[in-house]
Order: C-alpha cells, then sequence, then structure tokens
C-alpha cells in the first residue's frame, strides 16, 4: 500500500486552554510520488497549527499525525530529518552570508562539511541568489530573502518540503519564479510539497491535491487533478441564430444543458465527448458560436462552498437541474 | 563542472551521525564569539593577571633569591589554596567581563530575526541548541579561568619538591571543577540575558549587574536584617564558597557549604528556566 505524505487520526491541538484544531482526520499525498499538497484556509483556520504540529513545534493534544511515516510526537528527530521547512515569518540569520546560512543549515541536516558547502552554491544558483551568494542575509530584499529561505529548505534535498505562504509580498516575476521553483521540486526532482497559502490562484497553480481548513476542522480534501478533468467537461456556450433544436441535439450526444435563453447554454459533455464536437454541432444546427469557454476558477468555487458561502459549483447546478427534471430528489 | 552549469541536485548519500551534526552549532556560535576585536582584547588583558601569577610561582620557588628575608613575607609567598583562591576571584571577574561582551551576540540575533524556526525545523532540540550555544561561551571562558589555572598547578608542582602535587591534589580540583562551575553559571547567566534582552549593550549590563549588584544586594540583605539567607542571592559569594570546600580552604564566615549548593542550584535552576521560556520556534499567544 502507497505511504501517504500526512496521515492525521482525530489530530487535536490545544494552544494553552484553546483548541486550535478540532479532531482532523485525513491522509494527505503519496510519499515519493512528487506531488504538491496545497492547504487552504482563511485567517484563524489552523492552517499554520497544522503545519507546526507537523513539525513537532506543538504537541498534539489527542489524536494522531505521522509524517512519511514517523510519528510526529515520537519518531520528531526522524521527521525532521526528512523535511524541509520554509517559514513564513522573515527567519534568517543577519551576519551570515548566504553560503555561510546555507553551509550551517545543510550540516545541521546531515549534510558532510564538504558536501553542505557544494549544495549551498548549488542551491543558491537553482533559487537564483548565484551572484549574491557572498553578501550577508540583512543585506538581502525581501525577495530574496523568501529565496533564500525556500533555498534552506532544500539545500538538504529533503523527502517532503513544507512552504508557509512561499509567495507573501512578492512582486509578480518574484512569485512566477517562486511557483516555478515549487513546480520544479515535485516535477524534476520528486520532492513532495505542502504549499500552506491564501492565495488560490497559486495553490491551483502547483498543486495536485487540497485540503481546507476552517475554523480548526477539514471541510475539503479535493484532488485538484481530478477536479481539472472534471471541468474541462464543463463549458458555457454562446450561440446565434435559432437555437430550438440544440438542446435535443446535445442531449442525443449525451451532454446534460441548461438553456438560459437568449442563446446561452451551460452543457455537461459526456467523459469521452470532445469539446471541439460542440462546433460541429452547432454548424449542423445553422448556428454560430460566438463564445465557448471552459470552467477555470474551479478551487475558488470548489473553497468558497467550503466555506459555506456558495451553495453549490455552476457544474453541480446543471446536474441537480437535470436530477429535478427527471424526476430525481 | 562549475557549480552554475551543474544545476540542482538532490543530495541522496549518507548523512553524518548525530554527534557530528550537533558540533556544526558550537563550532559556528564560537566563530560569531571570536570574530569579534574586542574580546580578542579582553582575553589578552585577561592573561595578565595569570602570567603575574606565573612570575609569582617562579619566584615563590626559588628561595635563594630570598635568603635573609623574614618569616613573615615568606608565608607571604606561600603556593598554597589563598593563592589559587585569589587568582580564582581575579579571573572569574574578567570571565564575567568577556560574558558580558561575548554572551549578548549568542541568541539574540537568532531570537531577533526569528532565525529559532529554522534551526528547530532540523533535527535539533532546544536543549541540544542551548547547550551548543553554551559550549561556545564556556571554551571561551575556559581560555581565561580553568586553563591557566591548572597550568598554574602543574607549573607549581613541576618546581615543587617530589610528593607536593599528591599532597596538594584538592588544590587542582579546586581550581578545575570550581571554575566549570563558575564558568557554567555566567555562561547561563549571559545566554539567558542574550534571550531575553535584545540589546546587546543592555544585555551586556544585564549580565554585569547579575553577579554584581545582585552579590551586593545579597551582602546588603544580610548586614540589614542580620539574615544569612541573602546568600541565596549571592552568586559570587556561594561560588566562593563552594570553591573554598573544593580547595580544603576554610569557608567565609556565615556561609554554610549546604547554603552555597542550594543557592547555586536554585540560580542554575531559575535561568534554566527562564532560557526554556524564551526559546521556542514559535511565540504562541495563549
Amino acid at each position: 500500500m502507497s505511504q501517504p505524505v500526512v496521515e492525521l487520526e482525530d489530530l487535536h491541538v490545544k494552544l494553552g486552554r484553546r483548541e486550535i484544531l478540532h479532531g482532523i482526520s485525513c491522509r494527505l499525498g503519496v510519499s515519493g510520488r512528487g506531488r504538491a499538497i496545497g492547504l487552504l484556509g482563511p485567517n484563524g483556520a489552523g492552517k499554520s497549527t497544522l503545519i507546526r504540529t507537523l513539525l513537532g513545534f506543538h504537541a498534539p493534544s489527542a489524536g494522531r499525525a505521522r509524517v512519511l511515516g514517523y510519528d510526529c510526537r515520537t519518531d520528531r528527530r526522524r521527521v525532521l530529518e526528512r523535511i524541509g521547512y520554509m517559514p513564513e515569518t522573515d527567519s534568517f540569520i543577519a551576519s551570515m552570508t548566504g553560503v555561510e546560512f546555507l553551509r550551517v543549515m545543510g550540516a545541521l541536516s546531515g549534510l558532510p562539511a564538504e558536501i553542505a558547502l557544494e549544495k549551498a552554491h548549488e542551491t543558491l544558483f537553482h533559487v537564483g541568489l548565484g551572484e549574491a551568494r557572498y553578501r550577508t542575509l540583512g543585506t538581502y530584499s525581501l525577495g530574496m530573502r523568501q529565496l533564500a529561505r525556500l533555498a534552506q529548505a532544500i539545500v538538504h534535498g529533503p523527502e517532503l518540503v513544507i512552504l508557509d505562504e512561499p509567495t507573501n509580498g512578492l512582486d509578480p516575476s518574484a512569485r512566477r519564479r517562486m511557483l516555478e521553483l515549487i513546480r520544479q521540486m515535485k516535477e524534476e526532482h520528486g520532492m513532495s510539497v505542502i504549499v500552506c497559502s491564501h492565495l488560490l490562484a497559486d495553490v491551483e497553480q502547483v498543486c495536485d491535491e487540497v485540503m481546507i481548513l476552517k475554523d480548526g476542522r477539514m471541510v475539503h480534501h479535493a484532488d485538484l487533478e481530478a477536479e481539472r478533468r472534471e471541468n474541462r467537461r464543463f463549458v458555457e456556450l454562446e450561440v446565434e441564430g435559432d437555437d430550438s433544436g440544440l438542446g435535443a441535439a446535445l442531449e442525443s450526444k449525451g451532454a446534460a444543458c441548461v438553456h438560459e435563453p437568449p442563446g446561452r447554454w451551460r452543457v455537461v459533455l459526456p467523459p469521452d465527448f470532445d469539446a471541439a464536437e460542440l462546433w460541429k454541432l452547432a454548424a449542423a444546427q445553422g448556428l454560430s458560436v460566438r463564445r465557448l469557454t471552459q470552467r477555470r476558477d474551479t478551487l475558488e468555487e470548489i473553497f468558497m462552498k467550503a466555506m459555506g458561502l456558495m451553495r453549490q459549483s455552476p457544474g453541480e447546478a446543471v446536474a441537480s437541474e437535470e436530477t429535478a427534471a427527471h424526476g430525481g430528489l | 563542472m562549475a557549480v552554475y552549469k551543474r544545476g540542482y541536485q538532490r543530495y541522496g548519500g549518507p548523512r553524518t551521525p548525530r554527534l557530528e551534526r550537533l558540533l556544526v552549532l558550537p563550532r559556528e556560535a564560537w566563530r560569531r564569539v571570536s570574530g569579534q576585536r574586542i574580546v580578542t582584547a579582553l582575553i589578552a588583558v585577561s592573561c595578565i593577571w595569570p602570567l603575574l601569577c606565573a612570575l609569582f610561582i617562579y619566584v615563590s620557588n626559588h628561595t635563594e633569591l630570598w635568603a635573609g628575608i623574614d618569616g613573615d613575607f615568606r608565608k607571604f609567598l606561600a603556593i598554597d589554596a589563598a593563592f589559587f583562591l585569589t587568582f580564582m576571584k581575579v579571573q572569574s571577574v574578567f570571565s564575567v567581563l568577556l560574558a558580558a561582551l561575548a554572551g549578548p551576540g549568542l541568541i539574540a540575533p537568532d531570537l531577533g530575526n526569528q532565525g529559532l524556526a529554522l534551526y528547530f525545523s532540523r533535527p535539533i532540540s532546544r536543549l541540544e541548541y542551548s547547550l551548543a550555544k553554551m559550549a561556545a561561551l564556556m571554551w571561551l571562558l575556559s581560555l581565561v579561568t580553568w586553563i591557566p589555572g591548572l597550568l598554574l598547578f602543574l607549573m607549581q608542582a613541576s618546581m615543587s619538591p617530589a610528593g607536593w602535587m599528591a599532597a596538594h591534589w584538592r588544590l587542582a580540583a579546586g581550581v578545575v571543577f570550581g571554575f566549570w562551575q563558575w564558568v557554567a553559571l555566567v555562561a547561563l547567566v549571559a545566554l539567558a540575558s542574550s534571550a531575553w534582552v535584545r540589546w546587546r549593550l543592555i544585555a551586556g549590563a544585564v549580565v554585569l549587574g547579575y553577579f554584581f549588584v545582585l552579590s551586593g544586594i545579597g551582602v546588603l540583605v544580610n548586614a540589614i536584617f542580620r539574615v544569612e539567607w541573602g546568600d541565596l542571592i549571592n552568586p559570587l559569594r556561594a561560588s566562593y564558597g563552594l570553591w573554598c570546600a573544593m580547595a580544603g580552604a576554610e569557608l567565609p564566615r556565615g556561609l554554610s557549604l549546604p547554603t552555597a549548593l542550594l543557592a547555586l542550584a536554585l540560580m542554575g535552576g531559575l535561568l534554566a528556566l527562564a532560557l526554556e521560556r524564551r526559546l521556542r520556534p514559535v511565540e504562541v499567544v495563549s
């Protein structure tokens, strides 16, 4: 059986007398597959507390948290040997140069001295700080410090990298670079990545799986890859001409649709139906297609639904209307 | 291949043993401490008194130089417990000054830049982190305390007739173990101060204040209230009492060994607690 990256069993965490996490149970990621897991939630949802619990900074008051098969409480050292952590806060050692900082961090994680130095240079070039590697960290800009924090998280080649708000405060080009580095970490280096963020676009761009927290509880866990596949089936169509026969034509191909006059259709395509076929179908009906869009804002919808701000997504609306039309519940 | 051409590769080789990893931090802390010129200068100044003591030992062991000198002066020249206790008193002052200079830079920068999360997200515990920082400071303080003390003892032993060393082994024990206790206490105070006070100057002042102001308060309490529990807050007197006991000398009047031990244990416990409260990877507001 494949090993999950993170496994939570009825995890409760208290800070002082206040319970922050209220019994979370789930299995996230698959070890060694190079997948990115997004951790989403509004402020105060418990994302950072969960991450800190995985790192052993907070002890669970009940339940269990396992990372890469090791218990975060009893096998903390083994867990920490296998992970890299990029904190949200502006953490650095001001008096050290970039190379010294990474060399020390690498050596503390178990790299032999010579290799630690070699990897420090290699990693700094990788994240784009090669030219600034002999400058002290205190002189780095915010974006450079963010990259240095990412570099220290991966210098020792961990199996799992935990990134807490990695794109916070970055300008658009630095943000793109950060997201590209995260993509490389999972796709080219096979690392599992946990990205904790409140920026849905970032999570959607790099993550394969998402867990949404609200008030210390898990409210949604989704495989974004599957969701994306699902989304490719949902299209919004706008046509010009007499579209009275379009509904029947679509249904004859196995699609479910809702008509919003004049000329607007929301369609759920069957799994083996290519969206390009719609053009042919419309042409056969003598219609000209003015707009054909596939759904894009999936994660936002998932998030809004999980937060209780939206009852159902457009795709589900079509499906439920179809169910109602067929006399379902 | 040049490193900038090679690109990043995940390290998959063997990891270093735990002890080797733990030595990274004291080495780094030592580099930080020893890189300060003022610290090097103070170490040099701290060597003056041991050199004078060495000269004293040389002179006292060449009695032919003092032919015809009266007995009282010969008694003054004797190398005994009083000689080593005086040496320890002077050097302990230098060690406090050294700790006040070097100690504040050990933890405060890590705390100030929120760097503790970076350390504690690696396989290092808070205890190991504290011990590593303490080890660097203790090694620095050792350069002006038990190492010159032991060298003086060995010098005296080499110049004395056979049997002196065996007869006076408690002096060596007093110097070495007494200074170890002292160095540990000074390092703990310096680390606690560095952990709680962000500004180096004030942190240094706190270290000096702990030893000199607190000792003064202890003496005042004893004098004003005619009590002895003022010794419990007097680190200098408590430590001196312990050194005397170890070196086989008479304890200062009014101080018992249990009181000295209790005072030192209390101080050590409170300082360790202060460090423990502060060295957290993340701040938790309950």
